[in-house]
């Protein structure tokens, strides 16, 4: 009933961890880059924010997979020699999902009064002193449900690096079913797997939403 | 010593500060008190860096604080600042928190900056509070936790921004008792506040702040005894009833 899923399984869950892959990528890169323009998008120097609004608001307003394949294109042009696909997605990820992230955690930084990082300051502690030890773990703590939901959209469109022919699992599918023909069992496999990941993940963020409005600790 | 020289800020055409003056000695305790919006907590920020002002000179040890070439997170670290909201780090616990700037800016061993914050507990009365997070903790603990966290950097001097006014009143007094042993220790101490009975007991000088200005100062006894300005007379009015 479903040869065509269990006689690939191998494959096809091998293109599935190339998805986990691009995504612990993508989330590594974009919420640590996202920590970064969070703190541009709240700088009173012009020539900090200006720059880092117009990378945010441009990255936002235009379709992921576009830039996945603008990125697959222009890279080689930057870089001198063609880039294996895995390596230009991951790129386009993070700089795409740190727009995303970097608007999360501006929403958080804001969040903290303006005497909080006062007081830090005012025991001596740098900017990147207040930025590492105070700002970005209240931030972090504060956001965490938006933080996992934007992680969820993250590892879904994982499988639009299919564009670039990056064989993830989307991918996988569409040559198995090439010579299976089995439509619906396969893409229902992949559905499958998706919604499960992603629906654990959800759980999760509810979770630490439930947590922090019972702990009312930050 | 705090030397400040006619201090004047604006913000855009509102002038906040006007020709402030004062020096502020060695082992002296100063209150300033006036209404709400008088400009009392701008100035505090002013002294430490935190807010710029356009106009005049403060001198902290000689250093100035309106210079560009000063570093002001070295100068921060001889003014310690009590905040009117606590403003704990709600994520750490009480005695990392005082560990923090020892640790990271006076690079000081986990070991001795822990030891130091347990000692600064003591002597605020809540030992028992180390482990816990200033969520669970009471305004008036809590208080003493931000006194704590400022005296971790053994500072030269102590500004205090309204420390009581967003206390219940009976964790007043609390409060009240760790500030007047500083004062009593020789700590140099600049204290926003209308705690008039605070100010008669260890302040060498109060101040009375309006519209940005000092309008009158003086010793306790000449300052609550004969006020000379109607508008001194009006507030002390308003807060000794």
């Amino acid at each position: 009933m479903f040869s065509a899923v269990t006689g690939n399984l191998a494959y096809l869950l091998g293109g599935f961890l190339t998805n986990v892959q691009l995504a612990a990528c993508a989330l590594a890169g974009g919420i640590f880059l996202g920590m970064l323009v969070g703190l541009g998008r709240i700088s009173t120097r012009k020539w900090v924010y200006r720059p880092v609004t117009v990378y945010v608001d441009f990255l936002r307003n235009i379709p992921l997979i576009l830039v996945i394949f603008w990125f697959y294109f222009v890279m080689p042009i930057i870089a001198g020699r063609p880039l294996n696909a895995f390596v230009s997605a991951a790129i386009s990820f993070i700089v795409f999902e740190a727009t995303y992230f970097g608007e999360i955690f501006r929403a958080g930084y804001q969040s903290i009064s303006r005497d909080l990082v006062n007081a830090a300051y005012s025991t001596g502690l740098t900017y990147w002193q207040t930025v590492r030890y105070i700002m970005v773990p209240i931030a972090f703590r504060r956001m965490l449900p938006s933080m996992i939901t934007q992680s969820i959209i993250t590892f879904q469109d994982t499988s639009l690096a299919y564009v670039i022919g990056l064989q993830e699992m989307v991918r996988r599918t569409s040559i198995v079913d090439s010579i299976e023909v089995r439509s619906i069992q396969l893409y229902s496999f992949v559905a499958l797997l998706f919604f499960i990941v992603c629906f654990a993940g959800s759980r999760v963020s509810r979770y630490y939403e439930e947590k922090g409005r019972r702990a009312n600790v930050l | 010593m705090i030397e400040i020289k006619n201090i004047s800020k604006w913000y855009g055409n509102f002038q906040v500060l006007g020709d402030i003056n004062e020096v502020i000695g060695r082992g002296q305790t100063v209150v300033i008190c006036g209404p709400s919006g008088s400009g009392k907590s701008t100035l505090l920020r002013c002294i430490n860096g935190l807010e710029p002002f356009q106009k005049g000179e403060i001198l902290v040890d000689g250093i100035s604080v309106g210079d560009p070439k000063t570093n002001l997170y070295k100068l921060r670290q001889r003014i310690g600042m009590v905040f009117q909201r606590f403003e704990l780090y709600p994520h750490m616990t009480v005695i990392d928190m005082i560990a923090l700037a020892p640790m990271k800016v006076k690079k000081k061993s986990k070991r001795e900056a822990q030891a130091k914050a347990m000692e600064l507990l003591e002597r605020v009365g809540i030992p028992d509070k180390a482990h816990a997070y200033p969520a669970n903790l009471s305004g008036g603990q809590q208080q003493r936790v931000a006194i704590a966290r400022a005296l971790a950097m053994e500072p030269e001097y102590m500004m205090f921004d309204e420390p009581t006014s967003a206390l219940d009143p009976e964790m007043i007094q609390e409060v009240l008792e760790v500030m007047i042993d500083l004062s009593k220790e020789g700590m140099t101490m600049l204290v926003v506040s209308h705690e008039m009975g605070f100010a008669r007991e260890v302040a060498d000088e109060i101040i009375f702040m309006d519209g940005g200005r000092i309008v009158e100062r003086g010793t306790d006894e000449e300052f609550f005894k004969n006020p000379k300005h109607q508008r001194t007379k009006d507030f002390l009015n308003q807060i000794l009833k």
